[in-house]
């Protein structure tokens, strides 16, 4: 039988920022860490960051666009100076945050690093799953589980500020502000103002200010504004109602969090002005690097102080991000799964979930809800691989097993006429039983992709990668995050 | 009252709720009707599947509250509910005094019990019947006998020698056996949803499988005496696990191949820990098919099959 | 010799002394399952009448395995103090029982007579006594040792944190960790039963324990329990171990089939001696417990009360700071009921005292024995009043990884206010430093394991 108990896999994190681009490789370490009489449990045992990259400025061509090219050579000169080539890199993720998320040609930029980045090197999206990893990076998820506290970690970057509340290391909710230090650039080490993003003129508006490009800005103005980002962050961080300035500037829903919170963390590139014990007093230290961090930095930590919140400190701060990227991007399935190894890898997977929940599988007609669903998504015209995630099931009893594989043929059959894998992923661990289930219960051969004990939701975009650990576990990445509420 | 005439007062009760969740913020009220439509679907359903209640419905039950944290005025709560998350023992139970509170201690009582019964209590002739297995004994005559003097359990009756000659199929790839061994509630737990898994998966892989056979009293070596009467390749025992106050019902597989005379301990592949709290029965049959296959195709088992 | 007794119209004979020492035991299965236990109560009678009569030379002149044949009666012979056992040696095992248990003989005087004391002496006058004997006798002797702290502290009583986890998880480990430490429980060791036997899982295990005592400065010494092998290697790779641990039996088979030797155990004590991180210079931690040569098939035709003194025979040449039995695990095929279990509890806290050993007892018990908790905690009460210096501590009395029953944390507490008596004494000290007791017994913050996540 393949024992195999460890094995190492080179991971890469990008994250393509605002201001800053980083690049971090881990290594992760999968062991089976069940006893010798037990069935195999893999689990991800140790992630050793190897390399970090410089913090590079990213490129831009203008305010609106990445310069790719000068991205993909970052990423090259970093892979030297790892010893380090594509073929090298097992899996990672590539994360395009802040502003840059929201400029055009990001998508197309991610596409084309994911080719460059090693084989199995994923691009993802999204203020939540950015705000998730950033927490994760900063070690705010730790805290929560190892302290049993719930805390607030704020990634406040050059063009937002991305909050998630973690509870026993899990992110419980999360949110995204407009708010960061390079709303407005400067030229470095000079009160003279060369850039001012739309963003920053609405809070420029809200403060009363009007500065435009190549004016010279006062000490007082610059308080003022980082005054008003930093409000904007309390409002969100309060759960109060919110001012006008702030909803502008909210990209996703406000915080809701189902547990009160008394610790705040804040990691990304203000970070190190929130924590330190010196505090800029001229503009010509304010723009040290031609924009307003470390005013804002300073701004924050006094208020979020004077709020009575306790403020720890991050183990990473500008860095958390794409370390939260680079070791936090890849979940293993469970250890008993049913895979046809050379159907893997798929990318792109859309997951649909046609049960709300596993006390909600009509066992006397499972297939209808999957035809509507499968139907629904395919009105819009395109024709994905679909990956149907079933909550539970409630049950595991074999009965009731077989009935899941006979309504899941059933309500699959016009998609798997087209020649396109099955693709089931379970939260409990039953998945080779379905999947047995499902290939002694076709009519002919069938490619079948079961997998349990990974959660995933109605909407997710996930990729799933070849089988690890002689064939035991697959890792799957998710791409996208939509927070239920 | 019957499921229809209940079904108007459902939703009504069911819809309110919702108000009251999206009232808080805690509901998307877009979706209510749909919601609402399948908890009552839901409720209705599940009405329409009889159930044979165990006790007469309009009496009350005292029934053992869930595992809870029993800690009075705990110094943080959310500790304590991550601790209990990371271990099946018994800890935030609080006290009375330096004694254990009457919840705690009744659930002691009641988890001892279910495990002595467990051990004390035979399969069901009923169970057996259901299950289509052919039933024989070892040589111990009752449970004293059985644990008292283990070498009793480790070989068959004369009789059970007799019935599996004449009832067993001979020469097969793969022959099961299911051994009470020290949980009758183990086998009455698992076998219904493990046996049908891994007979299909063998099935589906072309094996040739025995006849099913249920021993009363057994140990983990008399598997040995049964693959040799019918002379199978590989022999699975499903056996009941010596129980813990956790779960009375875990199951192991014990697997070898061909055992003679020469057979250690370390010949057989065990997988233990089969239960609804650990790994799922019919999983567990659907992951011994792979084990089966494995063994049958290198011909060897236990740690030679590792280092394979 | 005579072998031959007549109890009223019965006459019984038999061969040797090794037939004697079985027949004279209470009932136990696992003398039953090896054939050699008393057909009847009158034979039983019989056989103790023989053995009261018996001198402590007879015994001397006859081990029941020959000391060429058995590195375990090498060990008991080779350490014998040969003048005191001069001395003593026309006594009969009668008149020894009278000696023990009369006024004039202080704990002092049993320690010195122990050093003159074959382990079949000592089993042999254990079978004359009744369970209150055995507690009366017991209580004289209390035997202290010194690892980080000195256990065996008269008026005390203390606990192994035994914070098992079914997977090793170091989390799960340490959430029964704190439950325990706030009961006041872990003054003994905190001890555990590592599932995975290999030297990764086990330094993984010392280094957590060792760091939480450091963090919390508690006064108390770590300890896995796994083959002790594997702790000479991670004590090789610099893994923190306070006290090296490891099973022992009665008869070299037995030690063989657990993979152990005299010798080896002397080299993990010069090795824990010399890398270990305790003060000592008690290092070493033995478990024992009546019937695991019947379960290995190393009895001899043997009958187990004898082997489990001998066990102590063996184990007490390595000065140990805790030792305890374990019979009530070993299964129903050695010790069936909850009477069975009293009874051996308070014969092995006995005979190991009378060895002049630091001795400990686990009072427990398996589901597949005709036992309950009741008889558990009656076995606790009588086995505290003996003067056990220590018991065993598990969260709710189950243990989740081992799958048995033994002293809870709440016992441990409930039996120290019982009593009257105190854990040891630094570790009060921090009890009362962490608001978890007070003048002796539970604080009211006492039960509380978050009282760890400030």
């Amino acid at each position: 039988m393949s024992q195999l108990n460890i094995q190492t896999i080179t991971s890469v994190g990008i994250d393509i920022g605002t201001t800053t681009t980083q690049l971090v490789i881990s290594r992760l370490t999968i062991e089976n860490t069940a006893s010798g009489t037990s069935v195999p449990r893999m689990e991800i045992t140790a992630k050793e960051v190897i390399h970090r990259s410089k913090i590079y400025f990213t490129p831009l061509l203008d305010h609106e666009l990445i310069n790719s090219v000068a991205v993909a050579n970052i990423v090259k000169t970093e892979y030297d100076a790892a010893s380090l080539t594509p073929n090298d890199i097992d899996t990672g993720a590539v994360i395009i945050t802040g502003e840059t998320a929201k400029k055009d040609n990001a998508k197309s930029i991610l596409e084309a690093l994911a080719g460059l980045a090693g084989d199995f090197v994923v691009a993802t999206a999204g203020a939540n799953l950015e705000s998730i990893y950033a927490g994760k990076g900063s070690g705010a998820a730790a805290f929560s589980s190892t302290r049993h506290q719930v805390i607030v970690n704020i990634d406040v970057g050059g063009g937002t500020s991305n909050f998630a509340v973690f509870h026993e290391g899990k992110a419980v909710d999360t949110a995204c502000l407009n708010v960061g230090g390079h709303l407005i650039e400067f030229e470095p080490r000079s009160d003279k103002i060369t850039y001012i993003s739309k963003p920053a003129q609405k809070i420029l508006t809200a403060c009363g200010l009007t500065l435009s490009v190549n004016d010279h800005a006062s000490m007082t103005q610059l308080r003022l504004i980082t005054k008003t980002m930093a409000e904007c962050v309390l409002e969100l961080l309060n759960q109060n109602r919110l001012t006008p300035i702030t909803q502008e500037l909210l990209m996703t829903q406000s915080i809701r969090s189902p547990f009160s919170f008394h610790k705040v963390m804040i990691s990304g590139g203000v970070a190190d002005y929130v924590y330190t014990e010196i505090e800029p007093l001229s503009v010509e230290e304010v723009t040290c690097f031609g924009d307003l961090g470390p005013l804002l930095g300073w701004e924050l930590g006094k208020k979020v102080v004077a709020s009575g919140y306790s403020l720890e400190k991050p183990t990473e701060t500008v860095r958390a991000t794409v370390i939260g990227t680079g070791t936090q991007s890849v979940n293993l399935s469970g250890s008993t799964i049913h895979v046809s190894e050379q159907t893997l890898p798929l990318r792109n997977v859309i997951v649909l979930a046609p049960f709300a929940t596993s006390e909600n599988i009509p066992y006397q007609n499972i297939s209808l809800p999957i035809i509507k669903a499968v139907q629904s998504l395919q009105e819009d015209g395109t024709n994905p691989y679909i990956a149907l995630s079933i909550k539970g099931p409630q049950t595991m009893a074999f009965a009731d097993i077989q009935a899941l594989a006979r309504g899941i043929l059933e309500g699959m059959r016009d998609y798997l006429e087209e020649d396109k894998p099955l693709i089931l992923i379970l939260e409990d661990d039953c998945g080779k039983v379905l999947g047995q289930s499902i290939e002694a219960l076709a009519l002919g051969p069938i490619e079948v992709i079961c997998i349990d004990q990974v959660v995933v939701d109605e909407c997710d975009y996930i990729d799933i990668g070849k089988p690890l650990m002689g064939g035991r576990v697959v890792p799957v990445i998710m791409k996208t995050l939509v927070f239920n509420r | 009252m019957t499921a229809e005439g209940n079904g108007q007062l459902e939703t009504l009760i069911i819809q309110s709720v919702l108000e009251e969740l999206s009232k808080n913020g805690l509901f998307d009220s877009k979706n209510k009707q749909q919601v609402v439509n399948s908890a009552v679907q839901v409720i209705n359903s599940a009405a329409s599947v009889p159930i044979t209640p165990l006790i007469p419905e309009d009496e009350e039950t005292v029934t053992l509250p869930t595992d809870e944290i029993m800690v009075d005025n705990p110094f943080n709560l959310e500790a304590i509910r991550a601790m209990k998350k990371t271990t099946p023992a018994r800890i935030g139970i609080g006290r009375a005094g330096a004694r254990q509170k009457t919840v705690s201690w009744l659930r002691f009582l009641a988890d001892h019990a279910v495990a002595k019964d467990a051990v004390f209590v035979d399969v069901s002739e009923d169970f057996l019947k259901r299950m289509n297995l052919v039933a024989v004994t070892s040589a111990a005559q009752d449970k004293e006998q059985f644990l008292t003097n283990p070498e009793l359990g480790r070989r068959l009756s004369e009789e059970g020698v007799r019935i599996i000659k004449e009832k067993c199929s001979k020469n097969p790839q793969v022959q099961i056996c299911v051994v009470d061994g020290l949980s009758s509630s183990a086998i009455e737990a698992n076998i219904p949803d493990l046996l049908p898994a891994l007979i299909q998966g063998l099935n589906s892989i072309g094996l040739k499988i025995g006849t099913p056979v249920f021993i009363k009293h057994g140990r983990v070596w008399v598997q040995d005496q049964v693959a040799k009467l019918v002379d199978a390749e590989v022999v699975i025992s499903l056996i009941g696990e010596r129980p813990g106050l956790g779960t009375a019902e875990s199951l192991s597989a014990y697997m070898i191949y061909r055992p003679n005379e020469n057979t250690v301990e370390a010949d057989r592949t065990v997988i233990s820990n089969i239960h609804k709290g650990g790994i799922p029965p019919a999983e567990a049959g659907a992951h011994l098919v792979d084990v089966l296959e494995q063994i049958l195709k290198v011909k060897v088992s236990g740690v030679k099959l590792n280092q394979k | 010799m005579i072998l031959k007794a007549k109890v009223y119209n019965n006459v019984f004979a038999f061969k040797n002394l090794k037939e004697v020492l079985a027949k004279a035991n209470e009932e136990k299965s696992g003398d039953v399952l090896v054939g050699i236990a008393a057909k009847s109560a009158s034979e039983r009678v019989a056989a103790k009448l023989v053995l009261s009569n018996l001198t402590l030379e007879d015994i001397y002149n006859n081990p029941v395995i020959p000391y060429e044949e058995d590195e375990v009666t090498r060990v008991i012979y080779d350490d014998l103090n040969l003048r005191i056992f001069q001395e003593i040696k026309g006594w009969t095992v009668g008149a020894l029982r009278e000696y023990i248990l009369g006024h004039k003989a202080t704990g002092g005087d049993l320690h010195h007579l122990s050093r003159g004391l074959t382990s079949e002496m000592i089993a042999a006058v254990a079978k004359l006594m009744s369970s209150m004997d055995l507690v009366y006798a017991a209580k004289k002797m209390r035997y202290q040792a010194h690892c980080n702290t000195t256990i065996g502290v008269p008026g005390t009583l203390a606990f192994r944190n035994q914070p098992n986890h079914p997977t090793d998880s170091i989390e799960g480990m340490i959430s029964s960790l704190k439950e325990g430490l706030s009961y006041g429980s872990g003054d003994a060791v905190i001890g555990i039963n590592p599932v995975e036997d290999n030297v990764d899982t086990v330094s993984r295990l010392l280094e957590t324990t060792k760091n939480f005592m450091v963090k919390w400065d508690i006064p108390t010494q770590n300890c896995v329990l796994a083959h002790v092998t594997t702790q000479m290697k991670a004590l090789e790779k610099g893994a923190p171990v306070d006290l090296v641990f490891q099973s022992i039996a009665g008869t070299q088979k037995a030690n063989e089939a657990f993979g152990i030797s005299a010798d080896l155990i002397k080299e993990a004590f010069e090795l824990v001696q010399k890398k270990g991180t305790a003060t000592g210079p008690n290092l070493m931690y033995f478990e024992t417990g009546q019937g695991s040569e019947v379960s290995l098939d190393a009895h001899y035709g043997v009958d187990m009360m004898t082997l489990e003194s001998r066990t102590y025979g063996f184990g007490r040449r390595y000065y140990p700071f805790m030792i305890n039995n374990v019979s009530g695990f070993i299964g129903p095929e050695t010790i069936y009921s909850g009477q069975e279990v009293i009874r051996a509890d308070l014969e092995d806290l006995f005979m190991g005292k009378l060895h002049g050993l630091p001795m400990g007892i686990a009072p427990c018990y398996t589901n597949h024995m005709k036992a309950d908790q009741n008889e558990q905690e009656l076995s606790t009460l009588l086995c505290a009043m003996a003067g056990s210096n220590y018991f065993m501590g598990v969260a709710g009395g189950d243990d989740v990884m081992l799958s048995y029953q033994d002293t809870s944390f709440h016992d441990d507490a409930s039996t120290r206010e019982i009593l009257g008596l105190r854990p040891l004494p630094e570790f009060e000290k921090w009890l009362e430093k962490m608001g978890i007791m007070e003048d002796g017994h539970l604080s009211e913050r006492a039960g509380d394991p978050s009282i760890f996540d400030k």
